[in-house]
């Protein structure tokens, strides 16, 4: 073990002990507080377990996450085949379009659906006018709505991900298949899905923590029995009932725990067996086929569908941000560039924040996630799983949970928080796993033995990474940058926590723009120009990797 | 030697990263005022428009004001808290007695009376107005309304609510929105007007009985007008009284319900304790509650607080505003509004908060579910009942046992009784 290694994670370490470790930690320490008292003690958590509102609140957040990994599983399936093996037109655009709810706020399509899908909206007025129906259908306010809600927004990623396995698959396994007589549909079942369980996994893990840690999409249906929402609602509102808020914080401190046994799980589950083949013989494609006429016209249909879905979110957005007083009726009939107007005069300063704050978040990140992933994939350093663990971790810790924990940690004690650096270094901390996993399977696809000869000829680490790693790394990392870049930019749950007068990011000024009342308009307006300015930052990677889709996810879980 | 470079790379930036906040970040050019509270952006926004403006004008100076709004009013007095001893912000804007009364108790605000203090009534029905020894003081009084769509009812063919009670008809039911009284505080006074109003056992039972007309509950009191504006849902519960007054002028279709009864919001400002720019706070109150700042707390879609001012007479001196506030409360001066008021005990209410909440959230919002199936169930059988006397059929005996079970609902709380009663009345009634 080199000293050089050895310096470089006791740095990496003392970088995540300051900024996540530390916080977190003392979030935890709250949790175990008493009300009323000064004492410590593991009542709140005693409590919680003996409530059957709380266990029902827990419940119902393992049915969603369930019901949600069921119905992207079962819709991603043919949508990241025809993504990955299909030779068609639009692809790229396709792509684009499908990945583009991870990348806005959640909230901003929730909005969209509740004015399209309401009990009052757009789909039931239309109905309801053209005598079809004679009461509103509930298209949205329950389970169903939450699943499907929650469903669209996570679908990209076990795309990418199961994308990711159907391109990297060594074609001569399926060939092999097909020569030995399992042809289309069994070999499809028994070969090609089973060998992509890596790469799923770590979609499907994402998936299923996702309703463990979004608050607001169950808040904004009506649906409050989740157990985020539940932790929002008492940390958020605890007002001068202490022991509400130290009960919100037990939900967060068990559904952060929930997250890490279930990632834990889908690790040693992908241990267990082995996955990788022997040859290399894969082209960047992968297996492309030609489908035939009927596949290809219900591909595309399918395609359309989903896309349908997707576009509704920006047009609805669109349709209420050139107009106002948009009420009870179908389509909007006032139409106005009034909403624009109001934005013009605030949104520079709040583009300005979202660049500087997300720029500076990614020159942490690339910093911070391209030794990292050095460590973890190329060095037997001890405790290299460990910082892999610990970094994958953050995607359990609901953003609020972040947001809380750097206020209670950095206040006081260390005031970073007084100073705007708090904002990127939040957003750096809280999308690090989204960096770490791409600039991770990139190097899982640099073959070692280049670095190797490099080294072999008396280049030194450092000049073998500039020289000969980072030029066959780069069309990944870009992917990561802009991908990690993304989601700084629309990041809201930590940064609403943390944002002082004068930081207002984009997704903050649509939030309070929400809560400006009756100009939900303005929202919208600006929620639009987040769409246009993300769907230009996918298209970019899209370009980048021809093979955006896998190096996007890659084989996240080993 | 070389892969030092990758190291001493990263200890710079690590080093960057603890030195940026050291650096200094405050160059005093401006002076500055902070503001933290739950107003509307409307209101902060003609504010800092007005005040900029009189700072100019007054001391030749530019000032340079923040306002962070980090939610409702529980959340902006825990960023408060959060701040501790070093508040980021000079001046709590916003929130009612409640709020202000808690920041009072912990410590965290210190008292000034704004030179036009006396113009500010003490007192209204049992609600304090400002803090006697002028820790906190209101600028904008309004009252807790219901707010409803005219052209969703009229579609509906539903006439508006008057009442409390009216609320309560089913044929309202799935029509109404609230949030829970702990994430808003309009909500909580809702709940504590209903137990002031009637006594807390008939206040608890129109809870009761309240809950079950929702159709959901809604993420805050913004959220709700934001639905019912919308026309998603077309009567919204515990709307402040002035966003009737700018939802119309902005041409939404709503309207204020000014029930039988009902408590003064009053909305209040104070001075946080350790401000760092505590001189330039006393002068925003000053002009706060001049005629001037109040004029521009009308513009920003905030009734004014002064005793003094004729909203006839804003109007003609140009105040935009002044006529669709005179339309609004249908008077001349906010004070002379005439609603039911209840005599509101301020003290009685503040400490009991978190008891009321918690009760609603165990015994209503918990029990939601159940209190619903509960209700139905007995509004059923209660129609069978009087079915059947109709008929001239002898019910006492069912009579007697659906009466329990009502009482059992209202009154006990008790739903699960209550849905058991409710069936045994049925099956008297079925086998006479």
């Amino acid at each position: 073990m080199s000293r050089g290694n050895l310096f470089l994670t006791s740095s990496l370490w003392l970088i995540i002990a300051f900024l996540v470790i530390y916080p977190l930690s003392i979030l935890v320490l709250e949790s175990f507080k008493i009300a009323g008292s000064t004492g410590w003690g593991i009542h709140n958590f005693l409590e919680f377990f003996q409530d059957t509102y709380y266990l029902k609140t827990f419940g119902n957040t393992l049915v969603l996450s369930s019901l949600v990994l069921l119905a992207t599983t079962l819709f991603g399936i043919p949508l990241s085949y025809i993504l990955a093996r299909y030779r068609q037109r639009g692809k790229t655009f396709f792509t684009a379009l499908i990945l583009l709810p991870i990348v806005l706020p959640a909230y901003a399509g929730v909005f969209a659906f509740v004015i399209f899908l309401g009990k009052f909206g757009t789909l039931n007025l239309l109905l309801m006018d053209a005598g079809l129906i004679q009461k509103p259908i509930n298209w949205i306010y329950g389970l169903h709505g939450l699943v499907f809600i929650q469903s669209l927004h996570l679908l990209p990623f076990i795309v990418l991900s199961l994308s990711a396995g159907f391109t990297t698959i060594d074609p001569s396994f399926e060939e092999a298949a097909e020569v030995e007589g399992a042809s289309g549909f069994r070999r499809f079942i028994t070969v090609t899905l089973p060998l992509c369980t890596p790469t799923y996994l770590a979609g499907a893990v994402i998936v299923f923590l996702w309703p463990f840690t979004d608050w607001l999409t169950p808040l904004i249906l009506g649906q409050i029995d989740f157990l985020p929402s539940v932790a929002y609602i008492n940390i958020a509102y605890h007002f001068t009932d202490m022991h509400r808020k130290y009960m919100g914080i037990v939900a967060v401190v068990i559904s952060s725990l929930v997250c890490i046994m279930l990632f834990l799980l889908a690790r040693w589950w992908v241990e267990r067996k082995k996955y990788t083949g022997l040859s290399k013989g894969t082209t960047s494609e992968g297996r492309v086929i030609e489908p035939g006429a009927t596949i290809k016209f219900l591909s595309y249909l399918y395609m359309l569908f989903l896309a349908a879905l997707v576009l509704l979110i920006p047009i609805v957005l669109g349709l209420a941000a050139f107009s106002r007083r948009w009420v009870f009726e179908p389509f909007p009939t006032y139409w106005t560039l009034d909403n624009f107007r109001v934005i013009l005069m605030e949104t520079p300063l709040l583009l300005q924040n979202s660049f500087v704050f997300s720029g500076l978040a990614l020159i942490f990140g690339i910093a911070f996630g391209l030794p990292a992933a050095y460590l973890i994939v190329r060095t037997r350093i001890r405790g290299k799983d460990a910082l892999d663990f610990v970094i994958t971790l953050m995607l359990a810790f609901p953003g609020m949970a972040v947001g809380v924990s750097y206020l209670l940690a950095f206040w006081k004690g260390i005031p970073l928080a007084t100073h705007w650096i708090i904002m990127p270094l939040a957003l750096f901390a809280r999308r690090l796993p989204y960096f770490l996993r791409m600039a991770h399977s990139s190097y899982l696809q640099l073959d070692i033995s280049l670095e190797e000869a490099s080294e072999v000829s008396g280049a030194g680490k450092f000049r073998t990474f500039l020289n000969i790693s980072l030029p066959l790394l780069i069309k990944g990392v870009l992917v990561g940058v802009v991908m990690f870049f993304i989601m700084a930019f629309q990041e809201i749950s930590t940064a609403i926590f943390l944002y002082r007068g004068g930081w207002e990011t984009l997704p903050i000024g649509i939030f309070l723009n929400w809560h400006r009342g009756m100009e939900f308009g303005i929202a919208a307006a600006m929620a639009f120009l987040m769409i246009v300015i993300t769907f230009i930052l996918l298209l970019i990677i899209a370009r980048i990797g021809g093979g955006i889709l896998k190096a996007a996810w890659g084989p996240g879980v080993r | 030697m070389r892969k030092n470079l990758l190291s001493a790379a990263i200890i710079a930036i690590v080093s960057m990263a603890i030195l940026l906040p050291i650096l200094p970040n405050n160059v005093q050019a401006a002076d500055k005022v902070g503001w933290v509270g739950p107003v509307y952006k409307e209101l902060a926004d003609s504010l800092m428009k007005g005040f900029k403006e009189y700072y100019k004008k007054t001391y030749n100076k530019d000032v340079e004001i923040t306002f962070v709004h980090p939610g409702g009013w529980p959340v902006c007095v825990d960023k408060v808290r959060a701040w501790g001893d070093k508040p980021d912000a000079d001046i709590f804007l916003g929130a009612g007695a409640p709020a202000h009364e808690v920041l009072k108790k912990e410590g965290r605000i210190i008292p000034y009376k704004p030179k036009d203090w006396d113009k500010i009534p003490a007192e209204w029905h049992g609600m304090k107005v400002k803090d006697d020894a002028g820790l906190w003081t209101c600028f904008s009084p309004w009252i807790v309304t219901n707010l409803y769509n005219e052209k969703v009812l009229k579609a509906l063919k539903l006439p508006p609510p008057k009442t409390w009670k009216e609320l309560q008809n089913p044929i309202y039911r799935g029509n109404i929105v609230q949030t829970l009284p702990y994430a808003s505080g309009t909500v909580h006074e809702v709940v504590e007007i209903l137990l002031q109003g009637f006594g807390d056992k008939e206040g608890w039972a129109m809870n009761r009985l309240l809950a079950a007309q929702l159709a959901r509950f809604s993420t805050g009191s913004t959220d709700t007008s934001q639905l019912v504006s919308r026309g998603e849902v077309p009567i919204g519960i515990a709307v402040p009284q002035f966003t009737a007054m700018t939802a119309r002028r902005d041409g939404y279709p709503v309207r204020d319900l000014l029930p039988d009864k009902t408590t003064l919001v009053p909305e209040a400002v104070a001075l946080l304790k350790n401000a760092p720019n505590e001189a330039v706070g006393k002068i925003f109150l000053d002009w706060l509650f001049s005629m001037e700042g109040q004029k521009y707390v009308l513009e920003g879609g905030y009734f004014p607080g002064r005793t003094d001012i004729k909203f006839s007479v804003w109007e003609k001196e140009g105040v935009a505003m002044a006529k669709h506030a005179r339309e609004a409360l249908g008077v001349d001066t906010f004070w002379d509004l005439k609603v039911g008021f209840i005599q509101y005990d301020l003290d009685f209410a503040t400490k009991r908060w978190d008891e009321v909440n918690r009760y609603y959230e165990y015994e209503i919002y918990r029990k939601w579910g159940e209190l619903k199936s509960s209700l139905f169930l007995i509004e059923e059988v209660e129609g069978e009942v009087n079915a059947a006397k109709a008929n001239k059929v002898n019910v006492t005996t069912a009579e007697a046992k659906i009466k329990e079970a009502r009482k059992l609902f209202e009154a006990d709380g008790a739903y699960a009784a209550a849905r058991i009663a409710a069936s045994q009345a049925r099956a008297i009634l079925a086998k006479p």
